[in-house]
């Protein structure tokens, strides 16, 4: 139990320090992530100990991944008029990009688990990790790229698509949610709302894209 | 607000009650979606197979938006929250050491990439 408080207080303490300091890094799952691998470390406390204690919070995760069809449906008067550059320009940016992915890995002939963990790098966490027992990648290293990566996008897209000539919020929306998910809508949606909108779209449709891709290669 | 009768009964519900309600029917459809991946030996993750039903009952009104959205809202504000248990088991690759920076650089070419192809073909695309 002493656990699950720990994790529950250093998110919380990640959710105020982002609201004092705005910037990408300062994301909540990374403070948290920081200060809990910390404290295992520190308390010598094994890994699998740690996360027989948490189930009751991972065991949310499914029931928060189809609540992600929510926004989706909320959305659904602007996907059915931008169908066109929401749907196509998604699902060809999610494609490239998980195709990058799985071929570059393959290419620098990196460790199995990080080539099967990459493979779901640019769906929201919640998806790589259900997605984990599908790809055969390791739970734990699947989840933290997939947060890595989003951060990692947050970070860098949007100045590139500025400089793309990529203006269009529409635009810029899908291209932020179909490669950097749920940390991407955040800095998405400092945008406006309509940036933050279709990054859900995006992030919604690639959630779904790269679930077939890898069922497909799996 | 989906077009449900006005003054039903769900609605009236408090919203704790209208929270417990949303959370059933989010786990259900959870539940749900990963009998069928079983039953059909699907190699997809049974929640996001319950997300598309999900979305599918909302679209044919068998399921109205204002009975879960709350509880939905809620673990959706909250969903960063839910994987910082898996997340901290980053702590067994620490050994990996130098291949982070190839990783971290995967994933740069991948993000480029793919929002490059994106955001240039959604610009095109859209409806002025």
């Amino acid at each position: 139990m002493t656990w699950v408080a720990l994790t529950l207080l250093a998110f919380a303490l990640g959710v105020l320090a982002q609201a004092r300091v705005r910037h990408p890094l300062m994301n909540p799952t990374l403070v948290a992530t920081v200060l809990v691998a910390g404290t295992l470390l520190l308390t010598r406390t094994s890994y699998d100990g740690y996360a027989a204690q948490v189930r009751p919070i991972s065991f949310l995760l499914g029931p928060a991944v189809v609540a992600l069809a929510v926004p989706l449906y909320r959305l659904r008067a602007l996907l059915a008029r931008e169908w066109r550059a929401l749907v196509l320009g998604g699902a060809a940016g999610t494609l490239v990009g998980a195709g990058a992915d799985i071929l570059l890995p393959r290419l620098l002939a990196l460790a199995p688990e990080a080539q099967r963990s990459l493979m779901t790098a640019s769906v929201t966490s919640p998806v790589a990790l259900q997605l984990a027992p599908v790809t055969g990648a390791p739970p734990a290293l699947a989840a933290t790229l997939a947060v890595l990566s989003g951060l990692l996008g947050a970070l860098v897209l949007p100045p590139v698509l500025t400089r793309l000539g990529v203006r269009h919020p529409l635009a810029r929306g899908i291209a932020l949610g179909s490669v950097a998910h749920g940390i991407g809508t955040a800095r998405a949606r400092e945008e406006g709302d309509l940036t933050g909108a279709a990054s859900s779209i995006g992030m919604g449709l690639a959630a779904l894209l790269v679930t077939l891709l890898v069922a497909v290669l799996g | 607000m989906s077009g449900a009768a006005p003054a039903s009964l769900t609605r009236a519900l408090p919203a704790p009650v209208r929270f417990v309600l949303g959370l059933g029917i989010l786990t259900g459809f959870a539940a749900l979606g990963t009998a069928l991946v079983g039953a059909l030996r699907l190699p997809l993750p049974g929640s996001v197979v319950g997300m598309g039903l999900l979305w599918a009952a909302l679209s044919l009104g068998v399921v109205r938006l204002h009975w879960l959205e709350a509880a939905a809202d809620g673990l959706l504000a909250t969903l960063g929250l839910l994987f910082v248990p898996a997340t901290a088991g980053v702590i067994e690759y620490l050994s990996a050491g130098a291949a982070w920076a190839l990783w971290l650089l995967v994933m740069l070419a991948g993000l480029l990439l793919g929002a490059g192809v994106a955001g240039v073909l959604a610009a095109r695309l859209v409806r002025k």
